[in-house]
């Protein structure tokens, strides 16, 4: 399953702080989500936290991001590996990353690259079309014929081509858009617009939403298909 | 005092071929692959630097304050070839550390001539790593007997005799070894600068190892408290005669210290997991550009593992202060002098630095000897070039300032043809393309896109490899490479890790 964590910036308007703080007080939703995802059973878990659009915000609010991005990342490196979680990262790409986060997100990937028990993949500097795009100039470089590219073969060609297809995004903010996020693998996805900002949204929410995802008949174009279950939304 | 072999250093051996006397089995062979064999190595270069012409050698060609780490890395992975079950191995490093040695020769600043190849120098040098393996024994609590002595004594006869087709000019017997050893410490060391630049500085500057080079921060404040007390340590464990001669005066209570920390050596040795106190594992911590002589999956494990520790170590170090964008990625010409061009570290470009430079190559590639000398040669008609063309005083070697009046020549004609030389001798197979292999070889990493080709590499370590395969280096873009980084015009992760890390 997948989160589009929206709302920062009205949380802080609507307390009349600056944005930035509204990036802030989102940590605490995030570290509230990965434990209740944790504890569901959830095995494969996304967080949309930047993408390749956001760069177009003022600079000193990317500044900030940036440095929150990295702050959180050496607070919770540790507790993130203790509970057996593979953090992974989409994206970041961008030049524009300053090398001590590059070097901070290529180790939290090496120490926890052995983990199992759930994949946390942070979307960041993420844009679905690029990915895609990505994965077409990779298929023509290795010179694939065309009657040999399926979906099977073509999604190999994607970032992470382990991770399975999203079964439920849940988007706060009462925002419903797709906004580039994971476009291929949220193909058959179910969405989940909780009207709570990212900020506030806390377990109790994620339990909320993950309740409505099973009592929907998920059909898949078809009629009759069961619905999925097993490797877990 | 025991009565066999101290268990610490039986531990672990496994088959032996008794007739062999370094391969596994040997208790030459199994110190060198301990953490502790880092005391000895480090009090037997106080001594060997004491020796006039290894002092001289070692001011005038060694990099060893500037790059102490790539230094320590070649060293060990040298010393661990010495040893290897395969005799050809050994035979193949011994004859590439005679060629090596063979090329420093100078005067020292009395005018006295150096020679690293002089036998005298080289039994020396054994003489004092076999003394500091049995001080660090005795240090330990674990003095060797007389039957362990004189198997380890012969052990390094035959380590030396390995370099030296006369058998070296140790003396035969342990009986006689003694006395040489007296003689040596009161009538040939001297208080040479040699000695004084490895406590002064080395311990004082250590530059922060590849892990932890993104934390200058942390590393000064860990090194300001572990400098003094290693110089301590080093200087309380010498021959109180050569203390004396040196003017090294013994500090309260550094003997207790010295013996707390070989003490602790001997006891993390038995105590610890294997893994941890094999030096394998933490120079595989300390520099990600170490390369074990294991396969396939030992090697593999091992380097996941490390790679673990490393990355967990840097997430809990204080972060440090974040340089601006642009401070990182362009490299000011005095920078480039300095961490590049001047490799010895004394401030000036001559001979000894583009040697060094060649030296590390050719190490690397494990050349042959026809490779090597055309290696060099090149290097030494580079060398010529820049003399003629920058040397504007004539002193024989360029300064600082020289360099950056004149920084368009380094894209000369004899630095071309370095390029191209080096081209030749990384293209192992012949077919004018460097593969993934072959780039591995020479820069301990894999392909790399360097400024004019940026992308997520860095940053990419998931499991899916990108950037490998059949990627391929044709000459022309492996020269120009080559051509922009020495020009100080493009930055690249992999040449900065063959050149200017310490």
């Amino acid at each position: 399953m997948a989160c589009v964590m929206d709302g920062n910036g009205r949380w802080a308007a609507q307390r009349s702080l600056p944005r930035t703080a509204g990036h802030r007080a989102a940590e605490a939703a995030v570290i509230d989500v990965i434990e209740a995802a944790h504890t569901a059973g959830v095995e494969w878990l996304s967080l949309y936290a930047f993408s390749t659009e956001n760069w177009r915000r003022p600079a000193a609010e990317v500044d900030v991001l940036l440095r929150l991005v990295r702050r959180a990342i050496r607070k919770h490196a540790l507790s993130l590996h203790a509970r057996g979680i593979r953090c992974r990262f989409l994206g970041v790409s961008d030049p524009r990353i300053p090398p001590p986060l590059a070097r901070d997100i290529a180790d939290l990937m090496a120490l926890t690259r052995d983990n199992r028990r759930m994949t946390l993949t942070v979307a960041f500097d993420h844009g679905g079309r690029r990915d895609i795009v990505e994965a077409a100039r990779s298929l023509i470089r290795d010179g694939v014929p065309p009657e040999q590219v399926t979906e099977e073969s073509f999604a190999r060609h994607l970032p992470h081509p382990d991770m399975p297809e999203v079964d439920l995004v849940i988007r706060t903010s009462g925002e419903q858009r797709i906004s580039n996020f994971m476009l291929w693998q949220v193909a058959y996805a179910e969405w989940a617009f909780p009207s709570v900002l990212w900020p506030d949204f806390r377990a109790e929410h994620f339990w909320e939403c993950l309740d409505v995802y099973r009592r929907r008949d998920r059909r898949f174009g078809g009629v009759q298909v069961p619905t999925a279950t097993g490797k877990g939304p | 005092m025991s009565n066999a072999t101290p268990a610490d250093i039986d531990d672990g051996i496994a088959s032996a071929d008794p007739a062999d006397p370094l391969g596994p089995g040997s208790m030459l062979y199994e110190l060198s692959h301990q953490v502790r064999w880092g005391l000895v190595a480090t009090r037997a270069i106080v001594l060997e630097a004491a020796h006039p012409q290894i002092g001289a050698a070692l001011i005038t060609n060694s990099t060893f304050v500037a790059h102490p780490w790539r230094r320590l890395r070649n060293t060990v992975l040298s010393a661990q070839r010495m040893v290897n079950p395969d005799e050809r191995v050994r035979q193949r490093e011994a004859a590439r550390l005679n060629r090596l040695h063979a090329r420093i020769t100078g005067t020292d600043a009395e005018g006295r001539p150096f020679n690293a190849a002089d036998p005298e120098a080289r039994a020396w040098v054994v003489a004092t790593l076999f003394e500091s393996t049995v001080t660090m024994c005795r240090l330990s609590g674990e003095s060797l007997d007389s039957p362990a002595l004189d198997r380890l004594y012969s052990e390094f006869l035959a380590y030396l005799a390995l370099t030296d087709p006369d058998g070296g000019k140790l003396p035969p017997t342990l009986r006689e070894f003694w006395p040489y050893y007296d003689f040596m410490i009161e009538e040939r060391l001297e208080n040479t600068e040699a000695v004084h630049i490895i406590l002064d500085r080395l311990f004082a500057q250590v530059p922060a190892p590849p892990l932890l080079r993104d934390s200058p921060a942390a590393w000064a404040a860990g090194r300001a408290l572990a400098g003094p007390v290693a110089t301590a340590i080093t200087v309380a464990s010498l021959p109180e005669r050569l203390r004396a001669r040196l003017g090294l005066p013994e500090l309260p209570g550094t003997r207790a210290l010295t013996h707390t920390a070989y003490l602790s050596t001997r006891l993390a040795t038995r105590l610890l997991p294997e893994a941890w106190t094999r030096l394998d594992t933490v120079m595989t911590m300390l520099d990600p550009a170490y390369a074990p002589p294991l396969g396939g999956d030992a090697l593999g494990g091992l380097r996941r593992g490390a790679a673990k520790a490393g990355a967990l170590l840097r997430l809990l170090t204080p972060a440090p202060m974040e340089p601006a964008a642009d401070e990182s990625r362009l490299r000011s010409a005095s920078r480039f002098f300095a961490e590049v061009l001047d490799q010895t570290g004394n401030g000036y470009l001559d001979w000894p630095d583009l040697a060094a430079m060649a030296r590390e190559i050719a190490t690397r590639l494990d050349l042959d000897t026809p490779d090597e000398d055309r290696l060099f040669a090149a290097f030494a008609d580079w060398w010529r070039e820049l003399q003629k063309e920058l040397d504007t005083d004539g002193d024989g070697r360029i300064t600082g300032q020289e360099y950056a009046a004149a920084t368009a020549a380094m894209t000369s004609s004899a630095l071309i043809r370095v390029a191209e030389v080096l081209f030749d001798v990384t293209d192992a197979d012949g077919d004018q393309t460097i593969d993934a292999r072959e780039y591995r070889a020479l820069f301990h990493t894999a392909f790399n896109h360097t400024a004019s080709n940026h992308t997520a590499s860095n940053h990419d370590t998931s499991n899916h490899d990108t950037g490998g395969g059949d990627e391929r280096l044709t000459r022309a873009e492996f020269v120009r490479r080559f051509l922009n980084f020495m020009a100080g015009r493009g930055h690249s992760d992999a040449y900065d890790g063959l050149f200017a890390q310490s």
